[in-house]
């Protein structure tokens, strides 16, 4: 910076060179000036003056607008010299200016002065190299454009000589723009004191090189107050004196200074402050007075006051009331017993200019005699043979209520007996009571009852008639905004319908709830948010009789959603056939139900590509294909799956399903049909090997005496039980058998067609040839026996029919049974092995023993010669049997007869 | 602050024996007293260095920053041949040391002003600063007992930067500063072999 005292005329011009002829810069300079006038002018050099020599010249001129132009000019004044580096020391590298505070955006020159132009010198702006201009050989100036904001403690720009590592530099402390002060506003609360405030607006940055500075100038009272705060400043108002406020606000740092200006009414800038001591009077049930004191302003100015009336945290009630001193306001129409909330603020009436702050106060009104009858409902139940009512009602609403409820009174009326009255008072907040009554006629009186009064009477009768009627329950759909029910119309009168129903009616205490409706209603929406899907809800609907006897009208029943069911039944298989089997399960499945049921479906899966009638195709979730039967009858407890294949495997699963959708799939029971032949070859086999067990034991227990008696080792003839037979009976003296003994009536001889025999038997290495004694009647001399000889050695099915002698078939029923059914067994056998015995009963049946005695002759020797052609058929066999007489029936029967039969 | 919170109260022991009067002592406890503590200042002396030049901007927070040839007239360099540090007697050695910390507790105390004005929203410089100010006092105070003991004078405390600390500029006050700083590490450096020496000569 320059400063020259000078004496000169009324214009100066100075000019300022670097050197004498390098002028950089020429200005001018315009003041009036007295005689022998001292004037002082300063400016700066944009190259700090340390840098190099820097030259001064000026010259004047008079600027008076009474010399025309051209002006003249007078002689410029030699050159002087600012010598400024002569004091800089030796140090071998300064770098300057020290310090430049400047503001973003400007632009600086530095430069560096160097002792010695042999040094290498180089410099940096933030770690940046910088190249300058040469202004000798020993200074370098740089120009630095438009020098941006980088942090708070400034931007380092040094430079380093080398050799000698000597580092010079500087700080330049770059400022963001002071910004000029916004919304620059003054107003008084007391017309004493002036309050100013401004937004400073931005940071310049800078910690502490650049403070603000605040001044607040008025210009018609001329005074100046220095502003301790960046954003506000009080100023000494002079209300009697001065109206008129014409202020202007300077705001300035080192770098600049920036001015808003304000011109004001002060009466036009009055911000009341807040009302105070608000107060509520004579409080009513539905009114108030309400009072408040406002600060004076001037002398008895009018305020404009607003008042807010809140109720439940909504305005109810807004009104402006003008006020000097003291405010007065009658607020009206209020609930009783309710908490209001009322707020007041004021403003300049006459100039507004900006409300006061709120002052608020609370105030609770008065309480009233309820306005309501309370909603009273009843249960009434029979515990061991007594009645007992449980009496129900619903709190008041606050608008009801008018007050704090503090009891409730039952009054009890008998209508039958003598007129008595039971008074009970049960305080609040109860919201039931249980009383054990008899079977009279009763009528309750309910009253709610607060500090004031008594609600009216809710009355209800509770008949000596249950009233129980069997009403039949109307399935009802419900949604889930709730049940939409709807009745018939009473043809008498009734006063209201009442709907109840419980809300947790799988909970045993159920939280009976109802509705109450007028006696214009037909149908009602009842809904709850306790309602949950899958729950069934039972609604009961009652008219209410002027005799306010309540009757059930209606029962509904549904779900507010129904849900799937979500188990199955236990299914039991039953009369499983080669085509058919039985499905039985005992309903589904118990309480509760997620929703009505509809049928059960079967699924039913089999290797058969083709469903049967009745059912269709049905894909399961995890994509098998089965078929899906319906049951529509949700009551059906039993099915039968037919027409199946037999001897097949099957797998079934039965679901019960609702509107909702059937049950879960569980797991599928395995079921195999039977096999068709299989039942009745159990019932055929059975009974067979029975048999042939049996007589294997019996067979194997005899063995011995069986051996004895069928096929001895050794025959011997005497002890031959046909023997023992006669002689018993007939001759004592005998023991071999003659065959003068058996006096033959009749022989008949059989002769069988040997081919056909073979053809049967091939096994049979003998012709059998059987011998029928058919005793003559008469002419038999005594109780000879009648003997047949059959060799049945060699047969084998003779052998197997050893035994005890069975009689004859119609005697014996059982063992006809059992011949008939080996003969059962034997047709289904085969009819070969059956023809081929069927030629044999007669002799099979009657064979008592059999021999194989070497005796060539059947009968006595003597016979021989008498019957000729006989030896050839009964040359091979001794058979010899015996048929006792005391069992078998006279011999000249039963042969006959059974042959007869047989053949 | 780096140094745990029972330091300042160390420090405060450290601080007792000079201003104890009484009997000659042995000038083992007060050389080891001293030792400790300039085995502390050691371990603090580089972060100090490192915090200070990160807050001054380029060139002094360039990685690797080293400028040796910055000097101050005001303050003793710890450079010496080796030769000379061994030949000194414990009046010299304790003597420079002594001058030494005496002329680093003022320029500490002056670098704490500059950075107060040039970074004063810097809280962990000023305290590091702080820090170090403080312990160089406590050495000082060590070995003035030692001197005690050994039966040395004491030097009397001068003004070691006379008038020509103010009026410097702000890039002048960084290069100050971090001379100090880096001073004061030597210094210290130089201060554990002293006393290392010492202990070994005069074991207790």
């Amino acid at each position: 910076m320059l400063s020259r005292s000078i004496k000169l005329g009324p214009k100066c011009k100075v000019e300022h060179c670097v050197q004498r002829d390098s002028c950089k810069s020429r200005e001018n300079y315009s003041t009036t000036v007295k005689w022998n006038q001292v004037l002082r002018w300063s400016w700066e050099s944009q190259l700090p003056l340390e840098c190099t020599q820097h030259f001064v010249r000026m010259r004047s001129g008079a600027a008076d607008a009474q010399i025309p132009e051209p002006r003249f000019w007078g002689d410029w004044t030699s050159w002087e010299e600012v010598a400024v580096q002569s004091s800089l020391g030796h140090h071998p590298l300064s770098v300057f200016p020290k310090d430049k505070l400047v503001e973003e955006g400007s632009n600086v020159t530095v430069c560096y002065v160097s002792r010695s132009h042999h040094n290498n010198i180089s410099c940096y702006l933030e770690g940046i190299q910088i190249h300058g201009e040469q202004l000798d050989p020993n200074v370098c100036v740089f120009h630095l454009n438009n020098v941006p904001f980088i942090r708070d403690t400034g931007t380092n720009m040094y430079c380093k000589m080398d050799p000698g590592g000597v580092i010079k530099g500087i700080v330049l402390f770059v400022s963001k723009v002071f910004e000029e002060p916004k919304d620059f506003s003054c107003e008084t609360r007391d017309l004493k004191t002036l309050s100013c405030t401004w937004d400073p607006g931005k940071d310049t940055g800078l910690l502490t090189q650049l403070s603000p500075s605040y001044t607040l100038f008025e210009s018609f009272s001329g005074k100046k107050v220095i502003c301790t705060h960046k954003s506000w400043c009080d100023w000494q108002a002079a209300p009697d004196s001065q109206e008129m406020y014409n202020f202007t606000l300077t705001a300035g740092n080192d770098l600049r200074k920036r001015s808003v200006h304000l011109l004001f009414n002060l009466t036009h800038r009055v911000h009341p402050m807040a009302p105070f001591n608000v107060l509520f009077k004579n409080v009513s049930p539905t009114n108030a007075a309400m009072t408040w004191r406002v600060h004076s302003i001037g002398n008895y100015s009018t305020l404009l006051c607003q008042v807010e009336l809140y109720g439940e945290g909504k305005v109810i009630q807004k009104q402006n009331v003008s006020v000097v001193a003291n405010g007065e306001l009658l607020v009206r129409n209020l609930e009783p017993y309710t908490e209001y909330v009322a707020q007041v603020r004021c403003a300049h009436a006459s100039h507004f200019w900006r409300w006061s702050e709120w002052t608020r106060d609370n105030f609770t009104t008065a309480e009233a005699a309820p306005s309501e009858a309370p909603d009273v409902w009843r249960e009434v139940k029979s515990v061991q043979g007594h009645r007992v009512v449980t009496l129900f009602w619903k709190p008041l609403s606050k608008l009801q209520a008018k007050g704090k409820i503090l009891f409730y009174n039952v009054v009890l009326e008998n209508l039958d007996g003598p007129s008595t009255m039971k008074l009970l008072s049960i305080p609040a907040p109860a919201n039931c009571t249980e009383l054990a009554l008899d079977h009279h006629s009763y009528q309750i009186h309910v009253t709610a009852n607060n500090s004031v009064g008594t609600s009216p009477a809710a009355v209800i009768t509770l008949s000596r008639d249950p009233g129980n009627k069997d009403v039949e329950e109307a399935r009802v759909k419900g949604t889930k905004d709730g049940f939409s029910l709807s009745w018939k119309p009473q043809p008498r009168d009734v006063t209201g319908y009442i709907v109840e129903w419980c809300e947790h009616p799988r909970d045993p205490r159920c939280d009976l709830q109802w509705k109450s409706l007028g006696p214009n209603t037909t149908s009602t929406v009842v809904s709850s948010d306790a309602f949950r899907p899958g729950v069934r809800y039972n609604f009961r609907i009652y008219g209410i009789s002027t005799e306010r006897i309540p009757y059930l009208l209606e029962k509904k029943t549904g779900y507010s959603q129904e849900l799937a069911p979500s188990d199955s039944p236990q299914v039991h298989i039953g009369n499983l056939t080669a085509s058919s089997f039985t499905l039985s399960w005992k309903g589904w499945p118990a309480e509760p139900q997620p929703g009505f049921l509809r049928g059960y479906s079967l699924y039913l899966k089999s290797k058969a590509v083709q469903c049967l009638p009745g059912s269709e195709k049905a894909v399961l979730p995890d994509g098998s294909v089965c078929c899906k039967y319906k049951i529509d009858n949700p009551k059906q407890k039993t099915f039968v799956v037919q027409n199946l294949q037999p001897a097949s495997f099957y797998e079934f699963f039965l679901t019960p399903y609702t509107s909702a959708g059937e049950g879960p799939l569980g797991t599928f029971t395995k079921v195999t049909t039977q096999d068709e032949y299989s039942r009745i070859l159990i019932r055929i086999l059975v009974p067979m090997i029975l048999c042939i067990l049996l007589l294997t034991i019996l067979c194997y227990l005899k063995s011995q005496w069986m051996k004895e008696k069928c096929y001895p080792d050794i025959p011997d003839p005497y002890k031959s039980s046909v023997l023992s037979l006669i002689k018993s009976k007939e001759n004592p003296r005998l023991t071999i058998m003659n065959v003068k003994d058996c006096v033959p009536d009749a022989i008949e001889v059989i002769n069988k067609r040997e081919g056909a025999r073979k053809s049967l038997i091939e096994t049979e290495p003998t012709k059998p040839t059987y011998l029928h004694l058919l005793p003559t009647e008469k002419s038999y001399p005594g109780p000879g026996p009648c003997i047949c000889f059959e060799n049945f050695t060699y047969n084998q099915a003779a052998s197997e029919s050893c035994g005890p002698v069975p009689g004859p078939p119609k005697e014996q029923p059982s063992q006809l049974g059992l011949l008939t059914s080996s003969e059962n067994v034997l047709k289904a056998l085969g009819k070969t092995y059956v023809n081929s015995l069927g030629e044999i009963p007669a002799g099979e049946t009657n064979l008592n023993y059999v021999s194989q005695l070497a005796s060539p002759l059947c009968g006595d020797k003597s016979s021989l010669p008498t019957n000729p052609p006989e030896p050839a058929l009964c040359s091979e066999y001794k058979m010899q049997m015996a048929i006792p007489m005391g069992l078998a029936s006279p011999p000249s029967i039963t042969p006959l007869d059974e042959g007869e039969h047989y053949h | 602050l780096r140094f745990p919170p029972a330091a300042p109260l160390c420090l405060l022991t450290l601080l007792l024996p000079p201003l104890r009067p009484g009997a000659p002592i042995s000038p083992a406890e007060p050389i080891s007293q001293a030792y400790s503590l300039a085995l502390y200042m050691q371990k603090n002396t580089s972060t100090l260095l490192q915090t200070y030049l990160q807050y001054q901007g380029s060139p002094f927070s360039d990685p690797g920053f080293s400028a040796p040839e910055l000097q101050l007239s005001s303050l003793p360099p710890a450079t010496v041949s080796f030769k000379t540090w061994h030949a000194l007697d414990d009046g010299e050695r304790l003597g420079h040391a002594q001058g030494a910390f005496l002329a680093l507790t003022q320029h500490l105390q002056l670098v704490g002003d500059d950075q107060r004005d040039l970074n004063p929203g810097s809280p962990i410089l000023l305290a590091q600063l702080g820090a170090a100010r403080l312990r160089a006092q406590g050495l000082l105070g060590n070995m003035a007992a030692i001197m005690t003991a050994l039966g040395l004078p004491i030097p009397p405390e001068e003004d070691t930067l006379g008038v020509v600390a103010f009026g410097a500029s702000a890039f002048e006050r960084k290069c100050r500063g971090y001379v100090v700083t880096r001073e004061y590490g030597h210094w210290t450096d130089r201060a554990v072999k002293d006393l290392a020496l010492l202990k070994a000569k005069y074991p207790g």
